[in-house]
Formats: structure tokens, C-alpha cells, sequence
């Protein structure tokens, strides 16, 4: 058997924070260890086999933390593990009681907006990118030649799938925000 | 008038404020770093509220933001806050508010 264990998409099968972390748990619970996160972690990440651990896992997107963010966490007892785009990770290992970094229902409403908010950047720029083309091939198609204009075309429904699939996810994460 | 101003706007944000943030800012009349903070409210409520670091961070930096809190000195990369006038007053009628609303409801 492997040793190591290889996810694609990982933050795109489990988009709420809740149950991304419910999932990293339930790995390192399998034995399945990750370390470091890193920028492309979302979509690439390895796991290692190891002792089956009781881990809690924290995603928290902080787009510019101040300076006391990594203290606090770390006096508290979380290991940093890094960060994913904006999101940073942090894990600690329990028996009993499970710990929690987001205490009352607000700050989890408010984690779970910053991560809303992280989406919707990303959907402004596929939004501005669909309407530039939108523009182009509707007023100045006759300017363009065939080639041009297929592959336009191409790029148009290529960006337009990916800025409707963001609005999906925000919209679901708006719809689970409390959770 | 620009003090004035100050303490509409966070009467606006704070009144009635959540039992979270009232037992932050009432913890910050002593000098305290955040995790003890969260030691002094667990003791407070006999274990009953446990503050979480994402919690203790993000409601440091919103109360700092308005002036409620500042920043009294640092000690080894700890931050150590304090209340400020301005909190000071808000944390006074709200224990005003709370107090009103529990000599209504008492037999």
C-alpha cells in the first residue's frame, strides 16, 4: 500500500470551511497527514501515512493579518500549517472537549463571509473578462477573421462556465454561512 | 465634536453588544494580552464561555479599529490591550442597558 495519498480539487469538492475542515479531521483520523499548506494546495495536495491522530483543523481567511494573528493562534496551542491562496490553516490535537477558534455564532458567520468575500474577487475577474469579450464579439465581430473569432467564442463559454460555477458557490456558501 | 461623533458611531455598533465582545472589553479594565483574556472569561463564567483565538483576534482588532481598546505595550510578540475612555463609556451604558433590563424582569 502507498504511503502517500494525492488530492486534486480539494477546496472544490468541500467548498464550506465547516466541512473542508470536517474532512481534513477525518484523514488525519484515517492516519492521512498533511503538514504545510501551500498556494496551490487547493488544488494539488499530498498526504502522508502515518499514526492515526485526533486533529481539530481551522480554515481561516485572512486576507492581511496583522502581526499579532500568528501569536494569538499559537498561544492559544494551534500549529500553523499555512495558507492556501488567503485562507491559513492551523490544527491542534485533542481528546475530549473538540476545540474550537471560532467561539459564537458570529465569528463563524463573519469566517464564513471572508471566505464568501475571497470568492467573490475571483468572480469579479472572470465577470470583467466574460463582459470584454461579450463586447468584442458583439460590436466589432466584422473587424475579426474566422479564426478570431472561434476561438473568442471558445474563450467566452470557457470563462463564462467558470464565472457561473463561482456564482453557484457563492450563492451555496451565502445559503450555509452559519454553519 | 469629533468626540461626540466618536461615541454615536460606536453607541451605533456596540449597543446592545454581544456577550462576547462585552466580556472582552470588560476583561480589558486590567491590562491583557488575548489569551488571557479568554482565561479571565472562562473563569468569570465558570468554564461556560470559552473564547476561541479566531474570536479573541478578530473582535482585538474590530474594538481596536474603533477605538474602544488600544494597544498598552508588547511583550515577547504578545500584544498586551487595555480599555479606553471611549470604551470605557460604551462598557458603562451597557451595563446600564443590561442592568435596566434585569430590574424589569426580577419578580
Amino acid at each position: 500500500m502507498s504511503d502517500r495519498k494525492i488530492v486534486l480539487f480539494s477546496a472544490f469538492r468541500y467548498l464550506l470551511p465547516s466541512d473542508y475542515e470536517n474532512w481534513l479531521e477525518q484523514m488525519a483520523a484515517d492516519g492521512w497527514h498533511i503538514n504545510r499548506f501551500r498556494q496551490w494546495s487547493s488544488i494539488f495536495m499530498v498526504f502522508r501515512k502515518g499514526e492515526p491522530k485526533r486533529y481539530r483543523f481551522v480554515y481561516d481567511p485572512q486576507v492581511s493579518p496583522r502581526k499579532e494573528y500568528i501569536p494569538t493562534y499559537e498561544q492559544f496551542g494551534w500549529e500553523y500549517l499555512g495558507r492556501m491562496a488567503s485562507a491559513h490553516f492551523w490544527r491542534m490535537e485533542y481528546e475530549g472537549e473538540r476545540p474550537e477558534a471560532f467561539s459564537d455564532h458570529e465569528s463563524i458567520v463573519k469566517r464564513n463571509r471572508r471566505t464568501i468575500a475571497a470568492v467573490s474577487v475571483s468572480f469579479i475577474i472572470f465577470l470583467v473578462t466574460v463582459l470584454t469579450i461579450g463586447i468584442l464579439l458583439l460590436f466589432f465581430a466584422d473587424t475579426l477573421s474566422n479564426p478570431d473569432r472561434t476561438q473568442l467564442v471558445i474563450a467566452e463559454a470557457f470563462f463564462g462556465v467558470i464565472m457561473i460555477t463561482l456564482g453557484v458557490v457563492m450563492v451555496f456558501l451565502r445559503k450555509n454561512e452559519s454553519r | 465634536m469629533d468626540k461626540y461623533n466618536n461615541l454615536e458611531k460606536a453607541r451605533k455598533r456596540y449597543i446592545p453588544m454581544s456577550e462576547t465582545m462585552f466580556y472582552i472589553l470588560f476583561s480589558l479594565k486590567q491590562e491583557r494580552h488575548g489569551y488571557a483574556i479568554m482565561q479571565y472569561v472562562k473563569e468569570l463564567t465558570k468554564g461556560r464561555i470559552i473564547l476561541g483565538a479566531g474570536t479573541v483576534y478578530s473582535s482585538l482588532g474590530k474594538l481596536e479599529s474603533d477605538g474602544l481598546i488600544g494597544s498598552a505595550r508588547e511583550e515577547e510578540r504578545r500584544k498586551i490591550y487595555a480599555i479606553t475612555p471611549l470604551g470605557s463609556e460604551i462598557l458603562h451604558e451597557e451595563i446600564a442597558r443590561i442592568t435596566e433590563l434585569y430590574n424589569n424582569v426580577k419578580e
